[in-house]
């Protein structure tokens, strides 16, 4: 879900405009302008110690920042605490204390009273397979349980804004695909969603909208699939059972198996897709190539750093 | 306030259940009644002991009466003393041991008062059957046997039976000597332990702050109540469970004592002063406050338990300064030095926990000291809360003085 034609319409639930902090007179975020719309996925995403946490710290209002201002939920930083779920980088939960006990307290300290709490807990606990441990300690879970738990204890209160810093980090490939699949529902049941991550390649089929730092600026901003088609080179990927000889307006080609790369020069995907279907080239799979995100970080960086 | 209140209920909560706090709160009443149980069977056998070796009346006495004073023997002593016509007799007598000693009254004996006492095994006795009133008591009767009527004779065998009558309380006795010690001592103990609580209540947060700050799970918890929040909380979570403690303890007490001894013993040196009970529990609420805030922030400076407990012992050396100097209290009470010291907020509390009962304390001195505790507590609350937020979140290292001077400036 793509919700490109909401992006326009819904009311940005984050806002920051020229956020800046300063640690020692190192600047970890260094003017950053930015918005978070209603029912969108958002990644903060970048190299480590590119100043994601910092920046997210000032948004949860546990670091002030040096200038700049920034709303969350429409209100300053502290003030809609009840209202957003946090999952910092930084993590841990009380190891001596029972599993649903934490999630109670933790709900509770977001303004949730307790018989909801418990109930919300149990289901939550059933969601991600941990209701038979619901009365154990937490340090007798294993480290891929804890790292559910973690997850829930961040959204049991049923926040409207879930901001994650680094939700994958640490994770095995299946909790990653767990907590995949539990944004994916938690955005069709209408929450807006922050994650960060220095791991693109795990976020980019998850995000609408990117925000791309490095050293505390902004690299890249706005719709993902934007960001790729205007970043990504002039290229078609073609499957086919027939030789390719030279097509007008194709530069080179690659060959590896039946797949053809194609970069094209001075044509679009469809003039070619119309010259294959004249040429009566039989096509089997025809897309056009995007770079992944990391390799689009890269060649912006390097590009910047050159300018 | 609502957040406050949950941060002091699951604090209490948590803690009570804690191993050591539960050691803790049992040890007091079991070493009580361990002590009790030892005074009770030591005691038994050490009576019995001394009854066997010191008490005459326990052994049947010889006489040898050459004054003539004692024959015949008065029916009351007839049981236990037995007249021989000469020594001889006597001694053998003591050689079976028909007798246990064997006293020998001379002619001279209205002039000089010389008994002879004689005994198989050597002259222990002696002493013991001088003090002995059963001794007294038979020489008194049967020396007066015609000249003084019996009441009078038992009066001077027995001449002084003290009877405590004070001026104050309107002449009402008090609790007999024994309530001057326990005027001085009830207080200071009472004190002592009160100070006991602050340390181990402000010790469980500092333990509670670190751990949740090596355990990660701080951040989270900011996220959902601010610094100062969490930290009101922690402190009336913990100082619920050291009033617990106590309770428990004084409780116990009572119930050990029989109830009647521990009641009394508490009950009167502190109702005798009323102020310096309702003194001491201002102190003690203050002077936990004061403790509870600092090693809160304290807690969270360190980057392991321990670190933060030794930066703690720098704070727990100064509440503890008043008690090293308790010595010299007791000789002068309102010496310049512990005058100022009561001043002092970090050494106020204890200080003034120690003071109150053993003297009349100046007015001035109470009312300076819970001023400056009322104004420094705030203080502390909110400088505490800004190094408690800065050092939550540093991990891995700790920060230095400079970082905590600009935390402090930076609020």
């Amino acid at each position: 879900m793509r919700p490109n034609g909401r992006r326009t319409m819904a009311r940005p639930v984050l806002e920051t405009r020229n956020l800046v902090k300063r640690y020692d007179g190192v600047t970890a975020v260094d003017d950053l302008s930015f918005k978070v719309y209603e029912g969108e996925i958002f990644g903060l995403l970048g190299p480590n110690g590119a100043g994601k946490t910092t920046a997210i710290r000032t948004i949860m209002d546990i670091l002030k920042p040096d200038e700049g201002t920034i709303q969350v939920l429409g209100r300053p930083p502290g003030m809609a605490r009840e209202r957003i779920g946090y999952l910092p980088e930084e993590r841990g939960l009380y190891r001596d204390l029972k599993v649903l006990d934490v999630l109670v307290y933790l709900a509770e300290l977001k303004g949730t009273p307790r018989p909801v709490a418990h109930q919300r807990a149990l289901t939550w606990l059933d969601r991600v397979e941990l209701s038979d441990w619901a009365r154990r300690k937490v340090r007798d879970l294993s480290q891929g349980m804890q790292q559910k738990l973690q997850f829930v204890a961040s959204l049991v209160h049923d926040p409207e804004l879930l901001i994650l810093d680094e939700p994958f980090q640490g994770l095995d490939p299946i909790n990653v695909d767990l907590v995949r699949t539990l944004m994916r529902e938690l955005q069709r049941d209408g929450k807006t969603m922050m994650l960060s991550s220095h791991q693109m390649n795990l976020v980019e089929v998850l995000c609408d909208r990117i925000l791309l730092i490095d050293d505390g600026k902004a690299v890249l901003y706005g719709p993902l699939d934007e960001i790729k088609r205007r970043h990504s080179p002039d290229a078609v990927r073609l499957r086919t059972s027939a030789t390719l000889d030279a097509l007008p307006g194709v530069a080179r080609i690659e060959q590896r198996d039946d797949t053809f790369t194609l970069t094209l020069e001075g044509i679009t995907p469809q003039d070619l897709l119309r010259t294959l279907v004249e040429q009566g080239i039989p096509v089997e799979a025809f897309e056009v190539a995007t770079a992944p995100l990391e390799d689009i970080f890269i060649a912006v960086v390097k590009e910047r750093n050159d300018a | 306030m609502r957040k406050v209140l949950i941060v002091a209920r699951h604090e209490y909560l948590v803690n009570v259940r804690r191993v050591g706090f539960i050691a803790m709160t049992a040890l007091v009443p079991l070493l009580g009644a361990a002590g009790l149980l030892i005074a009770a069977f030591f005691g038994g056998q050490a009576a019995a002991f001394f009854a066997r070796t010191f008490a005459p009346e326990a052994q049947d006495l010889g006489v040898v009466d050459h004054l003539g004073a004692f024959t015949p023997l008065l029916p009351d002593y007839q049981d236990r003393f037995s007249l021989f016509s000469d020594e001889e007799a006597g001694r053998a007598a003591l050689q079976t041991d028909e007798i246990a000693s064997l006293l020998v009254v001379r002619e001279d004996y209205v002039e000089s008062g010389h008994v002879a006492v004689i005994t198989k095994e050597g002259g222990f006795n002696v002493a013991i059957m001088e003090d002995s009133d059963t001794m007294r008591a038979f020489f008194v009767d049967h020396l007066l046997r015609d000249e003084v009527d019996p009441a009078l004779r038992e009066r001077l065998a027995d001449p002084f039976e003290p009877v405590l009558v004070s001026l104050e309380g309107e002449g009402e006795p008090e609790g007999g000597p024994l309530s001057i010690i326990l005027n001085l001592l009830v207080p200071y103990f009472l004190g002592t332990l009160l100070i006991m609580t602050i340390f181990v209540s402000s010790g469980y947060l500092l333990q509670g702050v670190a751990k949740e700050k090596t355990s990660r799970v701080m951040e989270i918890i900011l996220s959902s109540v601010t610094a100062q929040e969490l930290l009101a909380g922690k402190v009336l979570g913990l100082g619920a469970l050291g009033l617990t403690q106590m309770t428990i303890w004084l409780l116990s007490s009572v119930v050990l004592s029989g109830g009647a001894v521990g009641l009394l013993g508490i009950a009167i040196p502190l109702l005798a002063r009323p102020e310096v009970l309702v003194l001491g529990l201002v102190y003690y609420l203050l002077g936990f406050l004061v403790y509870a805030v600092l090693m809160g922030a304290v807690g969270a400076l360190g980057t392991t338990q321990q670190e933060s407990q030794q930066l703690a012992g720098i704070f727990s050396i100064m509440a503890a300064i008043p008690l090293m100097l308790s010595g010299f209290m007791f000789a002068n009470p309102n010496m310049t030095l512990v005058r100022v010291l009561s001043w002092f907020p970090l050494t106020a509390p204890t200080m003034m926990l120690l003071r109150l009962p053993m003297a009349e304390v100046p007015i001035i001195d109470i009312v300076g000291s819970i001023a400056v505790l009322i104004i420094s507590i705030p203080i502390i609350l909110w400088a505490g809360s800004k190094v408690f937020r800065m050092g939550l979140l540093m991990y891995g290292k700790r920060p230095s003085l400079r970082q905590v001077m600009k935390a402090l400036r930076e609020a």
